[in-house]
């Protein structure tokens, strides 16, 4: 009976919903963002909306909601409000005590980066394979707020001490049944630095992809232009939704000797492969990016590459990387975009990256300031730019982890006035 | 060709050096050092891993490069008296493991060249400590041993433990590790009993140390005041100095008598802001009173870095939002803690020093400061920090300033 009732219910809201017509408001919730600016890429939304959450999920996306219904209002006026970030490309094996490689010293602990620019996903690519990556879910990933997914290494122990170079390391089968087995947090492979001139890594990361039918992620390792050539990647090795990270480094003829993107890459776009920024301590460049915006060829998404060699030089941090895309001449519902909507379907998680009414309440508001702004390339060059983004407040699943100016906080005086909070404890 | 180039070179060689005496001039910036009470427009120039000059109007043809900081304040590299870093271990909830935090990831983006790990790690496990974090860390890491042997590996249980207070291993370890350990540590004692106190008093003595104490739980059993007048020695360091629990004001609404005693017998009050101890319902009245910290610290942990606290120029803007001068609050994040850790090398541009320097920016806007408990402060000054240098060498630029200009590097100008 009562559940023949919930199922009448959830049909009527279902009908109500597809047919135009909006849900009615929820009596109450918990948290209202107010006078907001949201970009919703997904949705197609760009302009003035307030949005109430409850629940840890995001209930209702609307012009002038009432505050009276919700336990908490937060004033974000003069704000863009946008689905939490999701940073496609970050080290995060952490803490495992092993020196100078990405499953240890070199990887970032996630909570320390991800909530303070904006992030509540961050996609850890590769640092761990199928021997090491139980290890890394047990060490990190369990423990973390952000909520962390990753891209297996086609090679078994990730980029630890074993190297990725070693192609009887690169199986398949283990790969694909460790996938299987954790299907909530590995999106897909990954395949690094691999110096080639096989094609070995990239061949059996596609291969394993096709197993476990997710996307792979290409770091394409070593240069050779005439035994490898990024055209061949993007047209026979890869396939459609694959994703080519790094894609402004110009490490791999991305520019040609005339100053010219590659046309593979254009004809890559075509295919339907997804080009990542991956900014990281070696991979962004001015030389690069200034001419792929000349010829018309931004990026799909926008990632860090975060670890210890990238923390603290040109990268920074995932809204600096936004900054440098904006400053190219992308628009912010763009910048945006690649930022949320465009990694969630890369990774076939599309229950992330929007705000949809229902989705879940990891949500980012960021501030957009107009100066004068440098931002640094990997070659230790500065590019001047007017507009930076900065983020003001980040919700992860609902609740406050992030908040730069105490908007989510009371004024002191009314707070300490009141006889509860006045108590030593 | 090539011999008459290379003879070229070599006779102008002694002219470029003798021309070019510094690799690094700060041009144009507000100089704040006060250990050498330096509150003024002054150039600062590096040579190697030194400062080498501080003046008005240095050439930048004396340079190797000349980087421009007009319109910024240049101080000496913050040193943060109160962190926890011992990180890396695998050790789950525990400051010995994954409630502390790597260093470099926090430091050099805040300014901060030096910290100052507060007893995360004890005598047993601190050279674990410093294999795992110190010796990597491009971060100063200096450290104060908890009087507990294992340090903070266990709020419940470990760090309770009474027979694992030994001041004799403590102070022996310390004396062991003189560049690296500059102090004892007592937190998170539940009391009533003194011993975490008294016995890290006595390593303390016994290692010629200064102690830093966390009170633990505040009890009747144990008063504050009683810690401040009696058991520390002057020089002793309490941290969370504007905790909720300590008292502060009476019921005429002035700041208690006891106060004034405690520092006039040398006791110092560090920030040490945390996830839990920085109330504005002490600090608002105590600083406006004229009570001000003797060191800003952060407390630095995976608890505070996200909340209330966020990282150490945010820390000090609550302090100049209060009505403390910033020349102050340079002091109290330079100098002062140098002093207190007894590393008087530190904290201070006089010529010689380790160039160990900030770059800050001082933003005016509304800007909101919240406490433990979410209670907002707005403020009209923000710090901000611009750029850093470790041992004279770039560890952070925010805005690029030391690097290539886009339009020089590719001929647009």
């Amino acid at each position: 009976m009562k559940q023949t009732s919930i199922a009448v219910l959830v049909l009527f809201a279902l009908l109500t919903a597809c047919g135009g017509g909006e849900a009615p408001l929820p009596e109450s919730y918990e948290t209202l963002l107010k006078g907001g600016h949201v970009i919703d890429p997904k949705n197609d939304l760009s302009a003035p909306r307030d949005i109430a959450i409850s629940g840890g999920k995001i209930v209702a996306v609307r012009e002038n909601l009432p505050e009276d219904r919700a336990g908490k209002v937060v004033d974000v006026s003069g704000l863009y409000v946008t689905p939490g970030l999701i940073d496609l490309h970050a080290h995060v094996y952490a803490g495992t005590g092993i020196p100078g490689v990405l499953t240890g010293d070199s990887s970032v602990y996630p909570d320390h980066f991800s909530f303070r620019s904006g992030c509540t996903t961050l996609v850890d690519v590769g640092s761990s394979g199928h021997r090491n990556f139980e290890d890394f879910k047990d060490r990190v990933i369990d423990g973390s707020k952000t909520r962390v997914l990753v891209l297996l290494n086609v090679a078994g122990g990730g980029m630890g001490v074993d190297g990725e170079d070693n192609p009887a390391d690169m199986e398949p089968e283990k790969i694909a049944a460790m996938i299987k087995k954790y299907p909530e947090i590995i999106v897909g492979i990954k395949t690094a630095h691999y110096p080639g001139p096989e094609w070995v890594s990239v061949e059996r990361a596609v291969e394993a992809a096709n197993l476990a039918n997710v996307p792979v992620m290409v770091d394409f390792g070593g240069n050779h232009p005439d035994a490898r050539p990024i055209g061949q990647l993007f047209l026979d090795k890869l396939r459609p939704g694959d994703i080519y990270t790094h894609m402004y480094s110009g490490l791999r003829v991305e520019l040609t000797d005339e100053g010219k993107i590659n046309p593979s890459m254009f004809e890559g776009r075509k295919r339907g492969i997804i080009f990542d920024v991956g900014h990281g301590g070696g991979s962004f460049t001015w030389r690069v990016a200034v001419p792929a915006y000349k010829e018309g060829f931004p990026p799909d998404t926008i990632s860090t590459d975060l670890h210890t060699g990238s923390m603290n030089d040109a990268m920074k941090d995932m809204t600096n990387v936004m900054s440098k895309i904006l400053n190219l001449g992308s628009s912010i519902e763009d910048v945006v975009r690649m930022s949320t909507w465009k990694p969630a379907e890369a990774i076939k998680r599309p229950e992330l990256g929007h705000l949809s009414e229902g989705a879940i309440a990891d949500v980012t508001v960021l501030r957009l300031d107009e100066g004068d702004f440098g931002f640094l390339d990997v070659k230790r060059i500065t590019q001047k730019g007017n507009k930076l983004l900065t983020a003001e407040l980040t919700l992860k699943d609902g609740n406050v982890a992030w908040d730069l100016n105490g908007r989510a906080g009371e004024d002191w005086e009314t707070f300490y006035a009141r006889e509860e909070n006045r108590a030593d404890r | 060709m090539r011999l008459s180039h290379l003879l070229l070179g070599l006779f102008l060689l002694p002219a470029l050096l003798a021309a070019q005496p510094y690799d690094l001039l700060l041009k144009g910036g507000h100089v704040l050092d006060p250990r050498n009470g330096i509150n003024a427009p002054m150039d600062v120039a590096i040579s190697g891993n030194k400062i080498a000059r501080v003046a008005e109007n240095i050439a930048p043809t004396e340079a190797k490069q000349t980087v421009d900081v007009s319109g910024l304040y240049v101080t000496p590299g913050l040193v943060d008296m109160h962190v926890h870093v011992y990180t890396g271990t695998g050790n789950k909830d525990s400051y010995t493991g994954d409630r502390s935090i790597y260093p470099d990831g926090f430091t050099f983006r805040s300014g901060v060249t030096t910290v100052v790990d507060a007893g995360s790690s004890g005598w047993t496990n601190f050279p674990d400590f410093k294999d795992k974090v110190i010796d990597i860390s491009k971060t100063r890491v200096l450290a104060l041993l908890n009087i507990v042997g294992k340090g903070m590996a266990g709020r419940e249980k470990i760090e309770q433990d009474m027979s694992d207070m030994d001041p004799k291993a403590t102070a022996k370890r310390a004396k062991e590790y003189p560049d690296t350990v500059v102090g004892i540590k007592s937190a998170h004692f539940a009391g009533p009993e003194w011993a975490s106190v008294d016995n890290a008093v006595q390593a303390g003595k016994l290692a010629d140390l200064p102690v830093m104490i966390d009170f633990g739980t505040f009890q009747e059993a144990r008063p504050f005041q009683e810690l401040v007048l009696d058991h520390l020695r002057p020089g002793d360091i309490y941290t969370h100095g504007y905790k909720v629990q300590v008292p502060y004001i009476g019921e005429d609404g002035k700041l208690l008598p006891y106060l004034a005693q405690a520092r006039n017998r040398g006791i110092k009050f560090d920030v040490g802001h945390g996830g839990g101890s920085f109330s504005w319902k002490n600090a608002v009245p105590a600083i406006r009173q004229g009570f001000w910290p003797d060191s800003i610290s952060t407390d630095l942990h995976i608890g505070s870095m996200n909340a209330g606290m966020k990282d150490m120029t945010n820390v000090m803007s609550k302090i100049l939002s209060q009505g403390v001068p910033l020349y102050d609050v340079i002091k109290m994040s330079t100098w002062n803690p140098a002093q207190q850790i007894k590393r008087t090398e530190l904290g201070h541009l006089s010529e010689g020093a380790v160039a160990d320097v900030a770059v800050l920016r001082l933003d005016h806007g509304r800007f909101g400061l919240v406490d433990a408990q979410k209670a907002r402060v707005v403020a009209t000054k923000l710090i901000v920090c611009e750029m850093t240098l470790r041992d004279g060498a770039v560890a952070w630029d925010l805005n690029g300033r030391t690097a290539t200009d886009y339009r020089q590097a590719y001929g647009l100008m």
